[in-house]
């Protein structure tokens, strides 16, 4: 499904700054219906990551195969076809969705471009099925447009649907539930796994050590473009070899052990 | 002691038509914060927490309606004319407000800013107020160095502390951040945590922390207040109330984050 | 749109659009046509000054009567309108307090007589100098215009007293009637108003649109076509280009419409720029959507809430130019409108007789017209960006 080899990527120098080396031989495969955890903070290389998959930026280095196709061999007028089979989902929820359009009909848009308008009715049906199962169905806000009144938890959740709607057979998603409220981040990962289990591959994207584990079982840690640790997402927490996973481990705040300000535990 | 009783807060509410209707976004609340103590209001996107914290230094938008006192030493800040609260502003409660790190003006460096604002308000003179900047961004946990950067040339952790040692200038008793984490690494949060906590140990100034990240507030502050739909539905020390959630809701979100903090 | 019926400019507009639209029937002479003498006061200032009148006689109304309590009119002419006369019929002119009418005119088919003729002023018995009328007027009082005898009189008799006051507005150096000419101006000034303004707006956007989407080669040509047009300056230009192509309407309408699609072009250009690069558009090419589809669906839209407040604020420039130019001489000298009122007070001598009423409603009324755009403008741009709305939370 996927499957890339020692990907490098360098950004040249421009007028704001210097080259920048983004991804340094990066390799990581996926088989179908298998998700990888990519946990890294800003500056890491992590949406170069997945805009490189998505075949937007090209390896400066090393090979992509998407679907089995070498990325850098494909021609310009072949990429779209690859392109409908992933599913990506933005970091910026705000930038993610056209906002003339009401949510119904954002939803809806991927399908009515690969498929055209003959297929209209089955489209609507599934954009509404997925509304619905992501908990935003209600018909105010179907029928609402998008710049309106939407808040930034709903606008992650229907980019969500936007980029489940041609049911992709690879999804590629860059922190999907930053803007989530912590009850409704359970629930948009259980729907993930649900897709994972009918054979959906997925290439998750946060900084956050537990949403990882909860996403996926395997995952690498990337700072500064490279993959500082690679394998089962709960060692990373359980037992953390590489001194930045370690501090991401120190740093991530506990509620099974909160830490007490010195002078205050008198609490009340 | 800031001591807030019986707060309502009523904006005017914006739809595609204009303004029509209202929204009661803080809805009899009270709490309190101490001196020399670090408290927690933490709430989800909407519940109003950001709305109490701007509250207490009175700078609310135009045309919402508050009521309720907001106590300070026995002053009460919502009666006051906007004169002698401008007194009080940065003087005596310094505000961090969201998003206060971009919003360093791009054509002077933070140093420079930080100057202007101490020329401003405490009439330093040039020499001085860089020295006194010097010594605010140690307190911030910044390098002195970085005074000459403009803001675009720091990361986002440095341009908060930046943003720290600005509320700092006038040496404030109380300090109060809206989302001083937010949209920074984790590792950077916590550094930015640790700066605030010791910044209360040490200076010994009150400070009240509005953030959406539950754990995060939980692990900063001596005392935890939880906000749901404008209410106050939780208070007590963070350990409490993670054991024992007195409120049904609160129990619930503690159950999500508990099933994703631990191993299943 | 509910707070659009509150703004005093939607009414105004609305007035003035009813009033472009119908005002004609207000009057019943074309503007051109010369009702009274020239430089005629408006009515209601100085009363002691004659008004300009006309007194019609016919079968139905046999008689008249006029109040008259003015100084005399500076001309008295009469004509009588019919097929045939009536033998042994006179127009008779009774003064105040006089027993017996006097005997002006046999009703005769074809009869004209002026004050000044002095074959006319024989027969009244009047000495040959001077004009009639002050000798028929010589006092204030009521007078009486009848038709003696009876008969079947098929026609009418037109007596015209020619005074100094005319209208709600006066008249101009040629007599038009102020009023019919300000009413017909309005017309002029909201069609060439808005229709330089939606040219240039459609000019401008397509043009912004295709210079902000497509980048590269197009864009840098249309770039430095625009600061081109920007610096030339726009008063010589227009003044060779009405030389050349000559003065009529809608050659105005397209000249200045060439010369105002920049800011429009610059201001959708800088926001397709900020959109081009956003996600969401990059995922739907990236889908194989063509540039049609998403200028069409996606930028586009975008577009119509500053197009919106830029073109309303741009109805001002356009009404200011063409009032310029037609103050310049530039235009059609058919066409009425306010600035050529202005020029033809301006090069007739307005100033000089002190006719202000020629000058004061046109130039107000391009002030109003302008005001009522830019305030429109105003209300149009706070829906579009409610930092700019107040009491509410941001």
């Amino acid at each position: 499904m996927l499957d890339i080899r020692e990907l490098t990527i360098d950004f040249p120098p421009s007028r704001k700054r210097k080259a920048v080396r983004a991804l340094e031989r990066l390799s990581l495969r996926l088989a179908a219906g298998e998700s990888l955890s990519i946990i890294g903070e800003s500056g890491s290389g992590k949406t170069t990551l997945i805009r490189c998959v998505s075949a937007h930026v090209p390896p400066t280095f090393g090979t992509v195969s998407l679907f089995g196709a070498d990325l850098s061999k494909v021609s310009d007028g072949e990429l779209p076809a690859l392109r409908r089979r992933c599913g990506v989902v933005p970091q910026d929820p705000y930038g993610s969705l056209p906002p003339s359009l009401t949510v119904l009909e954002a939803v809806m848009e991927p399908w009515l471009l690969v498929k055209g308008r003959g297929d209209r009715q089955a489209g609507e049906r599934k954009a509404r099925e997925l509304l619905d199962e992501l908990g935003i169905g209600r018909e105010e806000i179907l029928s609402s447009r998008v710049r309106l009144s939407l808040s930034g938890g709903q606008r992650q959740r229907v980019a969500i649907a936007r980029a489940l709607v041609l049911d992709p057979e690879l999804l590629l998603c860059d922190e999907p539930t930053s803007m989530q409220d912590a009850s409704t981040r359970g629930d948009i990962l259980r729907i993930l796994q649900r897709r994972q289990e009918a054979g959906m591959a997925m290439l998750f994207v946060t900084h956050d050590l537990f949403l990882a584990r909860k996403a996926a079982r395997r995952g690498l840690v990337l700072y500064r473009g490279e993959a500082v640790e690679e394998g089962f997402c709960r060692d990373f927490l359980a037992a953390p070899k590489h001194p930045y996973t370690q501090a991401l481990v120190a740093a991530l705040p506990k509620l099974t052990s909160p830490e007490t300000t010195p002078a205050s535990e008198s609490g009340a | 002691m800031i001591s807030i009783r019986n707060l309502s807060i009523t904006y005017g509410r914006m739809t595609s038509r204009g303004r029509s209707g209202e929204t009661e976004a803080v809805k009899n609340l009270t709490l309190s914060v101490e001196k020399g103590r670090l408290f927690a209001l933490a709430g989800e996107s909407g519940s109003g927490k950001s709305s109490v914290l701007m509250a207490i230094p009175g700078l609310l938008p135009e045309g919402t309606r508050v009521s309720g006192e907001i106590l300070l030493d026995g002053r009460n800040l919502a009666a006051l004319t906007e004169e002698e609260l401008n007194a009080l502003r940065w003087r005596r409660i310094a505000l961090i407000p969201q998003g206060a790190m971009n919003s360093f003006t791009p054509v002077l460096t933070v140093g420079r800013h930080i100057e202007e604002v101490l020329d401003v308000h405490l009439g330093l003179s040039k020499s001085a107020a860089r020295e006194r900047t010097g010594e605010l961004f140690g307190m911030a946990g910044l390098d002195a160095s970085l005074a000459s950067r403009y803001s675009h040339e720091l990361s986002g952790g440095q341009k908060q502390r930046a943003a720290i040692a600005l509320a700092l200038a006038c040496d404030p008793d109380w300090l109060l951040c809206d989302e001083p984490t937010t949209a920074l690494d984790v590792i950077t949060q916590k550094g930015i945590v640790d700066t605030l906590k010791s910044l209360v140990d040490r200076k010994g100034v009150g400070m009240l922390l509005v953030s959406h990240d539950l754990p995060l507030a939980a692990s900063a502050c001596s005392r935890l207040y939880i906000m749901k739909n404008g209410a106050l539905v939780e208070e007590g020390a963070p350990r409490e109330i993670v054991a024992r959630p007195k409120n049904p809701h609160t129990a619930a979100l503690m159950n999500a984050l508990l099933e994703l903090e631990r191993e299943e | 749109m509910r707070d659009l019926r509150t703004r005093w400019s939607f009414w105004c507009l609305l007035l003035m659009v009813l009033t472009a639209l119908f005002g004609g029937r207000l009057f019943d002479a074309p503007p051109e046509r010369e009702v009274a003498a020239p430089f005629s006061k408006p009515l209601w200032i100085d009363r002691d000054l004659p008004p300009t009148k006309e007194l019609r006689l016919t079968a139905d109304a046999p008689s008249l009567r006029v109040d008259w309590r003015f100084a005399p009119p500076s001309r008295f002419s009469i004509r009588i309108d019919s097929s045939a006369g009536e033998s042994g019929r006179f127009v008779e002119w009774r003064k105040p307090g006089a027993l017996a009418p006097l005997r002006l005119a046999p009703l005769k088919a074809g009869f004209e007589a002026d004050g000044r003729d002095i074959a006319f002023k024989r027969s009244l018995g009047l000495p040959p100098f001077g004009d009639a009328s002050a000798s028929l007027f010589s006092e204030q009082g009521e007078y009486e215009l009848s038709l003696s005898g009876e008969g079947d009189f098929d026609g009418s008799v037109v007596v015209k007293l020619e005074g100094g006051r005319w209208g709600v507005l006066g008249t101009d150096q040629r007599g038009r009637d102020i009023a019919a000419l300000f009413v017909a101006g309005v017309r002029v000034s909201l069609i060439v108003g808005i229709f330089a303004t939606l040219l240039a707006t459609f000019l401008g956007t397509s043009l912004g649109l295709a210079s902000g989407y497509l980048g590269g080669w197009v864009d840098s040509i249309l770039m430095r076509i625009v600061d081109l047009l920007l610096s030339i300056p726009l008063l010589p230009v227009l003044m060779a280009l009405a030389a050349l192509w000559g003065k009529g309407l809608w050659q105005l309408v397209l000249i200045l419409s060439i010369f105002s699609w920049m800011g429009t072009a610059r201001t959708v250009r800088a926001l397709v720029l900020t959109l081009r690069d956003a996600p969401y558009i990059e995922g739907l090419r990236g889908l194989g959507a063509p540039s049609g589809y998403i200028l069409r669906k996606h930028l586009l839209p975008e577009t119509f809430p500053v197009l919106l407040a830029t073109m309303t604020l741009g109805v001002p420039g356009a009404i200011l130019s063409e009032a310029g130019l037609s103050f310049l001489g530039l235009s059609d000298p058919r066409v009425i409108s306010w600035g050529r009122m202005l020029h033809e007070a301006h090069s007739f001598g307005a100033f000089t007789a002190g006719a202000w009423w020629m000058l004061l409603p046109p130039g107000l009324g391009i002030a109003l017209l302008c005001l009522v755009f830019l305030d429109l403008g105003k209300f149009l741009e706070e829906r579009v960006d409610p930092r700019l709305r107040k009491g509410v939370r941001p």
